[in-house]
């Protein structure tokens, strides 16, 4: 016996999804303690003045996760978690334009 | 089943203080993380570091590891009888989080406190959320697809043990999805309990390496043969789109490893990508005298040097 699957719709996270601090919480399995010190420390910036109203990007997720698996699996502290992230954009970005530039040659 | 040496895999001594099995694994962790290091084999690396760490940085789990380790034949593939009975754990400890599970070796020595511990842990008022990375092709991005998803789903046996149930969703991918993009699908997480809703589940999407083109952000490149006349007098080519094709102006006089862009052609969006066609000049090897004379000919009509920047004739 085959069952009939229904198709799933999704949504692009960066592109369509925003989400407030619980969601946030959620989709990382993080505490909310953490979570607001991660936005201390500048990992993430929502918007909105307060806790209750902050509206996050959808690539709060990717930058969240990463910064709680740097601080889990390295044993990092905050600050350390928060430049880590910050230099590994700072890497991908500077990889995109050195390959650009390699091909422009 | 082999036995497993974490010491090895930590690069210490089997007397190493606690302070040293820390520094060796916070240097190699920093080394092979799969955050920091995108090299393949880095991932695989740094579980057997997680899981060597978690069984060394406690002082019970090394002692039942090294009892077992002073029992096991040099060599043996079987381990001692017995082996793995007799501890006991307080759980709860065993949480490798994203990057997942343990070997088998881990598993015999130490799985059945972790199984434990999970069922153990209360259900959240709201069902967790589940992370996986999908792999899809190119041509999803631009087209949008209907693909069936296969997931490993941690799930407790009649037993309590964890085991790897297999999954598949049929998902709506939609078309413009980038890499390292997420999909959010809501309610396909964990179950929830006592009424309240599912979790979601988030996709990471990557591309299945295509051997033309090559994805960045989102443009596209590919690199086009062409033939020396082609490249020299201009023509008009088919261009191999991964949603189809679309013809392309060589303009005349184009040299190797020209960079034409097909704007728009990219991954498709609100702000769609390029495509880039870089000019590959492919030189067909004469094999008839006829060939052989119509090359020198051209020499003679067209005299060039392509050495001349470099200071030799």
């Amino acid at each position: 016996m085959t069952t009939k699957l229904s198709v799933l719709q999704c949504q692009v996270v960066e592109e369509e999804v925003s989400m407030t601090l619980a969601d946030l919480c959620r989709a990382c399995d993080a505490d909310r303690e953490l979570v607001l010190q991660l936005v201390e420390h500048g990992v993430i910036d929502p918007q909105g003045s307060a806790p209750q109203a902050w509206v996050f990007g959808g690539s709060s997720l990717r930058r969240t996760r990463v910064a709680l698996r740097l601080l889990r699996d390295l044993e990092l502290n905050l600050p350390g978690a928060a430049l880590a992230v910050d230099l590994l954009d700072q890497i991908a970005r500077l990889q995109r334009e050195l390959q650009a530039a390699t091909r422009e040659r | 089943m082999k036995f497993k040496d974490y010491y090895q895999t930590l690069g210490v001594a089997r007397d190493a203080s606690a302070d040293d099995i820390k520094h060796a694994y916070r240097r190699l962790a920093r080394k092979y993380h799969p955050d920091l290091n995108k090299e393949p084999e880095a991932e695989g690396r740094f579980k057997e570091l997680g899981e060597a760490y978690e069984v060394l940085k406690d002082p019970e789990k090394r002692a039942a590891y090294d009892d077992v380790g002073k029992r096991w034949q040099p060599g043996a593939e079987q381990p001692p009888p017995g082996w793995d009975s007799g501890y006991e754990f307080r759980g709860g400890e065993a949480d490798m989080g994203g990057f997942g599970e343990h070997s088998d070796f881990f598993e015999a020595l130490f799985g059945r406190a972790r199984a434990q511990a999970q069922a153990q842990r209360r259900a959240p008022p709201r069902a967790q959320d589940h992370h996986a990375k999908v792999l899809i092709d190119l041509a999803d991005a631009y087209r949008g697809a209907q693909r069936g998803i296969r997931l490993q789903v941690p799930t407790l046996d009649a037993s309590g043990r964890v085991v790897l149930a297999e999954r598949t969703l049929d998902v709506a991918i939609p078309a413009g999805v980038r890499e390292g993009q997420h999909l959010r699908l809501a309610g396909q997480g964990a179950p929830g309990f006592d009424g309240a809703p599912p979790g979601d589940l988030y996709l990471e999407i990557a591309f299945r390496p295509h051997p033309r083109y090559r994805v960045d952000g989102r443009d596209v490149y590919l690199d086009l043969p062409v033939a020396p006349w082609e490249a020299a007098l201009g023509a008009d080519v088919d261009v191999p789109l991964p949603d189809g094709s679309v013809q392309l102006s060589v303009p005349a006089g184009s040299g190797q490893g020209r960079k034409l862009r097909l704007k728009g052609k990219g991954i498709p969006g609100r702000t769609p990508g390029d495509l880039y066609v870089v000019l590959q000049v492919a030189v067909p090897a004469p094999t008839s005298d006829a060939q052989r004379e119509a090359w020198r000919a051209l020499a003679r009509a067209q005299p060039f040097n392509p050495r001349a920047d470099m200071g030799a004739p």
